[in-house]
């Protein structure tokens, strides 16, 4: 009689035949896989997609040690609601106020930069996102409950309520994960406030702190002078605060000095963040310019404020730009949207 | 009937391996997370050599890229290779006593972290160096717990024990 298990017999054979080979064979697959993707081939987005999918009940199971433990909210004393309620009524009631002033600010805003027909505009779309409970161990980034399906696209900028957290790195369907400002990958074109100056400021890598590399020996900048960001290259939306100079290293005999800042955004706490539309191509469907072109330079800032809403701010730059070669009129198909007071522009010349 | 392979164990040890690795922790104990999955794949790999831990790491790597954003392959390979390197040892692990097999295992470990250090390195993916390197010790440390409890689990110690 046999009295060996298959799984005993199997082990007379202590190597298992060919199990170099399977190991060949998965570590060139992998290999294979981690070239192809690192060169962003498209290809294996559903690969992605759908382990991504696989995955959210994981995701889900994991974040729920904390949402039991947010159980404690439901059960706060009345006093406490009624408190914070008034609290909240009355930062509202301020906020409105200055809201007011704003509104007033931004049509005049508008109005102004009309009369110099460019069309950056300060409203911005924005969708409020939820940080997962998913530990991302060795690195430095989180995880988001916003994904595909809620139009997140990769490079999107994510902002909190005092500035600039970071952006989206990666997306899956469900969820996506967002690189934080402090990441020794991440820079942002910021200014600063007080002067002007253009720069950059980049993660250091250490969780805390920004770095501002090669600024001028002589440039005029002070510790405590705030960051924000400048809107350069498209991606961060302009004027969000970034950070705040909090130290000024000047190394001997070096002729540029380094600023080192603190982020305003607070990277480790908060649970909420909010994701900010810039830089997406405006889709194909936008019969706007055409509604526009007669509401030129009447002051109809509402209608121009919404539409300029849509358009991209790279394109606003290259609005600008336009203005200095006039006879540009009709905007190749390749860019489908003008952008829209260009085009009022060239009736003035 | 095979006593000491159910499927279903291994599955659910992986997964819970998984979740783990994934659960957001205090940040003072979080440098300190083991590899539980690279950890539950060597137990495998070790104990129960009829269970097709090459796939199952490759499988759970893929799963581990998608949840860190690294590229596509990478954690698939680091846990193939500590698949691998186990399976390769696990003659000598059965044979030495538990604390000689868990000294045997560091540089495994290290192979792993250091392969992610590396493949971070080179895709520009910056990790954080103190929360890559200090799981080694904690992972060292947890073999023989491990060994023990998955042991447990299936119902028997190791598979030194005698034949019943």
């Amino acid at each position: 009689m046999n009295t060996l298990s298959d799984a005993a017999r199997k082990t007379l054979f202590p190597r298992g035949i060919g199990l170099g080979l399977k190991y060949l064979l998965f570590a060139v697959l992998s290999i294979g896989l981690m070239v192809t993707d690192h060169r962003g081939d498209a290809r294996l987005r559903p690969i992605r997609d759908w382990t991504a999918r696989a995955l959210q009940p994981i995701l889900w199971l994991t974040s729920l040690p904390q949402a039991t433990f947010n159980l404690g909210d439901h059960f706060r004393s009345r006093e406490a609601l009624l408190i914070e309620n008034q609290a909240l009524h009355q930062k509202q009631l301020e906020l409105e106020g200055r809201l007011l002033r704003l509104d007033a600010l931004e049509a005049e805003n508008a109005r102004i930069r009309e009369l110099l027909s460019s069309a950056a505009s300060l409203q911005t779309r924005v969708l409020i996102a939820e940080i997962m409970q998913v530990s991302q161990e060795p690195y430095r980034q989180i995880v988001l409950n916003k994904g595909e399906r809620d139009g997140v696209y990769k490079g999107q900028a994510l902002v909190d309520a005092d500035g600039i957290m970071g952006q989206v790195m990666q997306v899956n369907p469900g969820s996506s994960v967002a690189l934080l400002v402090t990441d020794l990958d991440n820079s942002v074109p910021v200014e600063i406030n007080r002067t002007g100056l253009q720069t950059i400021a980049r993660g250091r890598g250490d969780g805390q702190t920004l770095s501002l590399p090669f600024l001028p020996g002589n440039a005029d900048i002070k510790v405590g002078d705030l960051l924000v960001s400048s809107g350069l290259g498209g991606r961060f939306p302009p004027g969000y605060p970034v950070g705040k100079i909090n130290e000024l290293r000047h190394p001997a005999g070096e002729s540029f000095m380094e600023g080192i800042a603190y982020p305003t955004a607070r990277l480790n706490q908060g649970h909420q963040a909010l994701l900010v539309w810039s830089e997406r191509p405006a889709l194909a469907a936008e019969p706007e310019p055409a509604v526009e072109r007669p509401a030129d330079a009447s002051g109809n800032t509402a209608a121009n404020a919404k539409a300029a809403a849509a358009a991209p701010s790279k394109r606003d730059t290259t609005a600008a730009h336009k203005l200095e070669t006039p006879q540009k009129t009709p905007a190749p198909a390749a860019a489908p949207a003008p952008a829209k007071p260009a085009t009022p522009a060239v009736p003035h010349r | 009937m095979n006593r000491d392979s159910n499927p279903l164990v291994f599955m659910f040890s992986l997964l819970l391996a998984l979740g783990l690795q994934v659960l957001a922790l205090p940040d003072f104990i979080a440098s300190f997370r083991p590899l539980l999955l690279a950890l539950t794949l060597a137990y495998w790999a070790v104990y129960a050599p009829e269970m097709p831990a090459l796939l199952a790491a490759w499988l759970l790597g893929l799963c581990c890229d998608v949840l860190y954003g690294a590229p596509l392959g990478q954690y698939a390979l680091g846990l193939v290779t500590v698949a691998y390197a186990t399976r390769r040892l696990s003659g000598t692990l059965l044979a030495f006593p538990l604390w000689q097999a868990t000294l045997t295992l560091v540089p495994v470990w290290a192979i792993y972290i250091f392969l992610m250090f590396w493949i971070d390195g080179l895709t520009h993916h910056q990790a954080d160096p103190l929360h890559r390197w200090l799981p080694l010790l904690s992972t060292s440390l947890l073999w023989p717990l491990i060994a023990g409890m998955l042991g447990d689990m299936r119902g028997r110690r190791s598979r030194r024990g005698i034949l019943p």
